[in-house]
């Protein structure tokens, strides 16, 4: 009980350690049940580092970040944030993590202010500090004007917006957001990313869940691809189209061309769809193979349009899980 | 307990919080400060109406001794009379507005100066057995009592009683107690539950998870605001008694101390129940399911000490008990068991203790699974 009383007073971020990486993740597993929900997860993200973690529903994403911020136990392995072991330090862990959950946790009864001052008071704000940085944290989400209102009265991005000010009102140093812009308006989108970005110039880390790929891209330096719990692929958006992708030709033919097993079979194709006149070919290096493509089809009909482009993250993540982000 | 500066204000917070909520939502918490009012006026009904039964009497005589006899009868605590020619009488059974017809002939005082054997007819509809051995139990006894009462030229033996008490107290203002008790458990374990369980379903226990605050600070800051809210309908409750029960207590310290005491006992396991269950309607069908089976397993009509060893051995497990043991005590000067009142205080400080520590390891171990 005494022990259980005690509450730690703020601790100063080991900044003073940048070499030690802010989330270490070592063999992680979590299973309920038969149900492997992350399964030898071995991961690193750096500090100031905004990372991305990709996955289908039922990925082990949301089990994942539990995990590290201690709201679930690994079945085995070991979770570090920021040189801490979250089991043997998870107070200390949580008073450098600021959260924004997918479903978001507000207390929807409660003004925007109130709730603001309850996290404060939760995270041990100093209270000449407390007032100052929740009019701070209102005007960067733009609802100082409803700081009054009822959050019941919101709509889905404003209240999104006020998640993302209460993660960041304690000034954390790893902020984690699940699914940060779900159901917000582009106007604000665009908002909150931008903030998302200006964070890592403060030093911040992100750790970001989404299932907007164009988000992941314009946001995270390093994406992590999971699928049925497992590590599928690691890296920046750009090596991850490059490893994984190749290049894409598309083609359009006045009649629907008869030559696809003959493509098919040219080197350094990867896959070929056909429907109608379209065709999109996959290439380990499309401008080297595109020549020989055109032959084969132009020899055969007529040719109306081609273009040769990079294969988007949509394309790279459904070659990898074999299923798109959304099912 | 070592509590420090920043715990205090985790605690005072958590209050605050549950508080404002409460404010937010003024049908519920209203609801909520009547619902140990509302145990108490359906628990008395229960009682009341299972007390009496309707009985009606056709006076085929209305001389002195006949009279007599209906108020031998009127003195037994068990019938509900009213007086009904045979036809009227007989209606009443049929349409089972009354569980017996008694008839006193048109000869009873005339046969009974004559040393006679009279013969009182006694019509019983004996659909319901409990009003039926009502009926049957304390008929004998009116008999008993208009033998005792009336001056007649026969051997009568009457009971000469010693009272263990200075004053007799009715049916009514005994069970209060228990009744009182069963409105504070219900209020606050329904109240702290409901407060604990929200967390959950709304989701918001994940921004208090998230937190670096103590779980028992935190709890006990949710804990204050049902104890807070449970006090006005504890306050409720008691002015019914007082004003409209006409109970007068005896001591008014003892009352005032042991209401919170239990309202904190149930406050405490309300909140286990709550984090525990995760859901605000089991933990309310619980809530209320218990104080039925706990009302009557818990002496209200007596001390457990006239139950069979092992209804007495059930009882002791629960605090309702105890709870019902110290405010008989501070309402009625009553003591039903020989343990003291100090012995069953510490007990109820145990019980609450213990609810407390639970409640907080069920928190510490609570994690989000998905």
């Amino acid at each position: 009980m005494r022990e259980e009383m005690r509450q730690e007073a703020p601790q100063p971020y080991p900044t003073e350690t940048p070499t030690v990486p802010a989330i270490e993740l070592r063999a992680l597993c979590k299973a309920f049940g038969t149900l492997q929900a992350v399964d030898h997860l071995t991961l690193s993200v750096e500090q100031g580092e905004i990372f991305g973690l990709l996955g289908p529903n039922g990925s082990g994403k949301t089990t994942t970040i539990n995990l590290i911020s201690g709201l679930a136990t690994p079945t085995s392995g070991e979770v570090q944030v920021m040189g801490y072991d979250v089991r043997r330090h998870a107070r200390r862990i949580r008073q450098m993590l600021g959260a924004v959950p997918q479903e978001t946790a507000l207390y929807e009864e409660l003004s925007a202010w109130d709730n603001l001052d309850f996290h404060a008071d939760l995270f041990g704000m100093a209270r000449q500090e407390k007032k100052a940085r929740i009019t701070q944290m209102l005007e960067l989400v733009q609802l100082q004007e409803r700081k009054r209102s009822r959050v019941s009265t919101f709509s889905g991005g404003m209240k999104r917006r006020l998640a993302l000010a209460r993660a960041l009102l304690h000034d954390p140093h790893l902020l984690y957001l699940d699914e940060p812009t779900l159901g917000v308006d582009v106007q604000s989108r665009r908002a909150i990313w931008d903030y998302i970005l200006s964070l890592r110039d403060q030093g911040k880390t992100v750790l970001i869940t989404t299932n907007y790929l164009e988000e992941a891209q314009a946001l995270c330096e390093r994406i992590a691809i999971l699928d049925h719990g497992k590590l599928i692929a690691v890296d920046t958006p750009e090596h991850l189209k490059q490893i994984y992708g190749g290049s894409v030709v598309e083609l359009e033919t006045a009649q629907p061309s008869a030559v696809v097993d003959d493509i098919r079979r040219l080197p350094g194709v990867k896959e070929v769809i056909q429907e109608g006149t379209h065709m999109q070919i996959t290439t380990q290096a499309g401008s080297l193979v595109a020549p020989q493509i055109i032959n084969l089809v132009t020899g055969q009909g007529e040719l109306r349009q081609i273009a040769v482009r990079e294969p988007n993250l949509d394309e790279i993540f459904l070659r990898l899980t074999g299923t798109a982000l959304r099912d | 307990m070592h509590i420090t500066g920043s715990s205090l204000r985790v605690i005072w917070a958590c209050l605050k919080k549950d508080l404002k909520s409460a404010r937010s939502e003024p049908l519920y918490t209203l609801v909520s400060i009547i619902l140990p009012l509302n145990v108490l006026v359906l628990m008395s009904l229960l009682v009341i109406s299972g007390g009496l039964a309707p009985t009606a009497v056709v006076m085929q005589d209305s001389g002195p001794l006949a009279q007599q006899f209906y108020t031998a009868m009127s003195q037994a605590h068990s019938f509900m009379l009213q007086q009904a020619t045979a036809e009227q009488a007989d209606a009443l059974i049929e349409q089972g507005r009354i569980v017996a017809v008694v008839t006193i002939p048109a000869d009873f005082d005339a046969r009974i100066r004559q040393n006679q054997s009279v013969a009182v007819g006694v019509k019983i509809n004996n659909l319901n057995t409990d009003f039926t051995n009502d009926i049957r139990r304390a008929l004998p006894l009116s008999i008993t009592g208009f033998y005792a009462r009336a001056e007649l030229s026969v051997v009568t033996i009457t009971p000469r009683e010693r009272d263990a008490y200075p004053q007799d107290l009715g049916y009514i203002p005994f069970l209060a107690v228990p009744i009182l008790v069963i409105g504070l458990m219900v209020g606050g374990m329904v109240q702290a539950g409901t407060a604990a369980a929200v967390e959950w379903e709304r989701e918001t226990m994940k921004e208090l998870l998230l937190s670096p605050a103590s779980r028992l600070a935190i709890l006990l800051g949710k804990m204050g605001a049902a104890f807070l809210i449970g006090l006005a309908g504890a306050a409720v409750v008691l002015a019914f008694l007082i004003a409209v029960m006409g109970i007068w207590p005896v001591h008014w310290g003892e009352l005032i101390g042991f209401t919170l005491l239990i309202l904190a006992l149930f406050t405490a396991w309300g909140t286990l129940l709550g984090t525990w269950l995760k859901r605000r309607t089991p933990l309310a069908t619980l809530a209320i399911g218990l104080c039925v089976p706990l009302f009557f397993l818990s002496g209200p009509f007596g001390p457990i000490s006239f139950f069979a060893p092992i209804e007495q051995l059930v009882a002791r497990v629960f605090p309702v008990y105890y709870a019902i043991v110290v405010l008989q005590h501070a309402v009625h000067d009553f003591t039903l068991n020989t343990s003291g009142i100090g012995v069953n205080v510490l007990i109820l400080a145990a019980y609450t203790l213990g609810g407390l520590v639970l409640a907080t390891i069920v928190v510490r171990r609570s994690t989000l699974a998905h």
